[in-house]
């Protein structure tokens, strides 16, 4: 409001201008008497309403008082004295009357004003700080969220880094199995190569009988070459992937690596893989190490067992609502009722140099892409375990 | 090639393998089969040749030693030279014991193969004719009259005849003539022979 910033005023300069105003309402009352006859004092609240109102209470009361000395002196008759007849009181009384009105009118009005004006900046003063407050607790919340970001960055780093401890464990416990898968395609390379410089050198050489050992021979390293990459991808370090996966395939590279091992350990391996499932979004090297575990972990279950057949089935499934299953059954020792539940923890094993890591992070990953995986076993008969994948890309962003 | 050439058997489970190593026998000139494993090998019908088996140890079903060891208790023994992708001491020992020719670890060198495949059809042919000695042995040795054989028992016992002819209480002249148709029908040249020939049979072996 424009005229409360002359409440600011120093004080002499306010009560001046309410002797000023008041000089003004006598000097208007006088000049209006000379047309209108009778003298009126109604200028006077009016100067009084305006002091008040422009100036505070303070001029306000002062206007009051000085109002009704030059009133009683210039205006009641016998002007210019300070007799006061006693036909005038009423007239005089209600002139004070209307003075306080005035006044009070006003300084209540002003009072009610600078009340609401205080509620007012009492509020923006509060709602100033409640903002601070938020600002504060945003930017708190902030740095605790970019904390969390970099704790689940490092996290994540540190489940990578042991995903794949546990895959280079898992390749070394396969150690001669893949040495074998190496060897075998090698074999096949020396034997092939030397048929082929045999036919060379007969005094008659064969070259089409040459030509198809070296060949054979150039397929020999082909596969060689291929385990040895298949190993390298598995131990060596990356960023976890979201690409289209064919399940089917991983399945068939990781028996290829096992199979040393199922062979030595007398493993029968019944295949039934569904050549209708869809390809899966995930890390192929992480489901290719999921499928790894459970191979490996079903061989060891029936490295003890005699008197039946060591067989191992792997199967895959298409199923519309659930997506696709991967079933691994073996026919081994099994794992009692009450253990089961503890089959995913870290670090729980029954094997004597296991680490125990190998289903914890098994777990962690299909559950990463999505999915869900579980066991069912029946001592002395053997162990199913089922792992699922969604097809569709709705699984969380999470990677282990 | 005729029918009586030399064969090799090989029997791996991996074809490339298999038909590298068949290749390189072939290349030399000597027949080949190949089997993936060992039930294949033991379902198919084999020709009666100088043969010898190229036998991978380790095998998914029937191992190697375990085909082995088969055909050696069902008196069919064939020469065999062993491959394996790795082959500890242990495993070597017992192929060994069971009367393998060579243990080679893979890959082969072909050269090797090669020899120990030579030296194993050899055997198989020093077993073959022990065999067929044998047999022609029997067959002239079950010519005999009971009498003969009685009259052969006590001969290769050490007996004079005189003692034989007391023993079955006929003449000497009588076990002398039995005696000379023993000799003649066993093709005998000598007595020596003729116990060397009656202890052969007797062990009942091959060899």
């Amino acid at each position: 409001m424009a005229q409360s910033n002359f409440r600011y005023l120093t004080a002499a300069l306010r009560y001046f201008f309410a002797i000023v105003l008041v000089v003004a309402a006598l000097l208007l009352s006088v000049a209006f008497q000379k047309p209108f006859g009778n003298p009126s004092w109604f200028l006077f609240p009016a100067a009084i309403l305006a002091t008040t109102w422009l100036f505070g209470t303070g001029p306000g009361w002062f206007a009051v008082c000085i109002s009704t000395l030059v009133v009683q002196y210039f205006l009641i008759p016998p002007f210019r004295t300070w007799i006061l007849q006693p036909r005038d009181i009423p007239y005089f009384v209600t002139f004070v009357v209307c003075e306080l009105v005035a006044n009070r009118v006003i300084a209540w009005r002003i009072r009610t004003e600078t009340a609401l004006k205080e509620a007012h900046d009492q509020l923006e003063r509060r709602v100033a700080e409640r903002t601070a407050d938020l600002d504060q607790a945003n930017h708190a919340l902030r740095n605790q969220m970019a904390e969390q970001l970099r704790t689940e960055e490092a996290l994540q780093a540190a489940r990578t880094e042991l995903a794949r401890v546990v895959r280079i464990t898992t390749v070394g416990e396969l150690a001669t199995s893949i040495a074998h898968e190496v060897n075998q395609p090698l074999a096949a390379v020396v034997a092939n190569a030397d048929a082929c410089v045999s036919w060379l050198t007969l005094q008659d050489p064969n070259v089409s009988e040459a030509q198809a050992a070296a060949l054979r021979a150039v397929e020999g390293a082909t596969r060689a070459s291929e385990v040895i990459a298949r190993i390298r991808s598995l131990i060596t370090k990356g960023t976890p992937e979201r690409l289209e996966v064919d399940i089917n395939n991983v399945i068939e590279e990781t028996i290829t690596l096992t199979r040393g091992q199922m062979v030595r350990n007398d493993v029968s391996l019944s295949l039934a893989l569904d050549a209708r499932i869809p390809h899966v979004f995930g890390d192929r090297i992480q489901l290719q190490q999921v499928i790894l575990n459970l191979i490996v972990n079903a061989i060891e279950a029936m490295a003890s067992i005699t008197g039946r057949e060591r067989r191992l089935e792997i199967r895959s499934q298409f199923e519309p609502h659930s997506g696709i299953r991967v079933s691994v059954q073996d026919a081994g020792v099994g794992i009692a009722e009450e253990l089961i539940p503890r089959l995913f923890d870290p670090f729980f094993t029954t094997r004597t140099q296991g680490i125990g890591m190998g289903l914890a992070i098994s777990h962690s990953i299909v559950e990463a892409h999505g999915g869900r995986l579980w066991a069912e076993s029946k001592v002395n008969q053997g162990t199913l375990f089922q792992l699922t994948l969604p097809i569709q890309e709705d699984f969380t962003h999470e990677t282990c | 090639m005729k029918p009586a050439d030399p064969i090799v058997l090989i029997v791996d489970d991996d074809q490339m393998v298999r038909e590298g190593i068949r290749s390189l026998v072939r290349s030399i000139g000597l027949r080949a089969l190949t089997f993936a494993s060992a039930t294949e090998f033991l379902s198919a019908k084999l020709p009666d040749v100088p043969r010898c088996l190229v036998l991978d140890v380790r095998m998914p079903g029937q191992s190697g030693l375990d085909l082995h060891r088969q055909l050696k208790e069902a008196q069919n023994e064939i020469p065999t030279v062993f491959i394996t992708g790795h082959g500890d001491i242990p495993m070597t020992v017992r192929a060994m014991k069971q009367g393998a020719i060579e243990f080679l670890t893979k890959p082969v060198r072909g050269q090797d193969l090669l020899d120990a495949v030579q030296s194993a059809l050899d055997r198989d042919r020093v077993l073959r004719r022990e065999h067929s000695e044998f047999e022609s042995i029997r067959k002239r040795f079950q010519s005999l009259t009971p009498r003969e054989t009685e009259v052969l028992n006590l001969v290769v016992a050490g007996l004079l005849n005189k003692q034989i002819a007391d023993q079955l209480g006929t003449s000497e002249l009588t076990v002398k003539t039995h005696r000379a148709h023993v000799m003649e029908k066993t093709q005998a040249d000598s007595l020596a022979s003729l116990v060397r020939m009656a202890e052969r049979l007797k062990r009942g072996s091959r060899n």
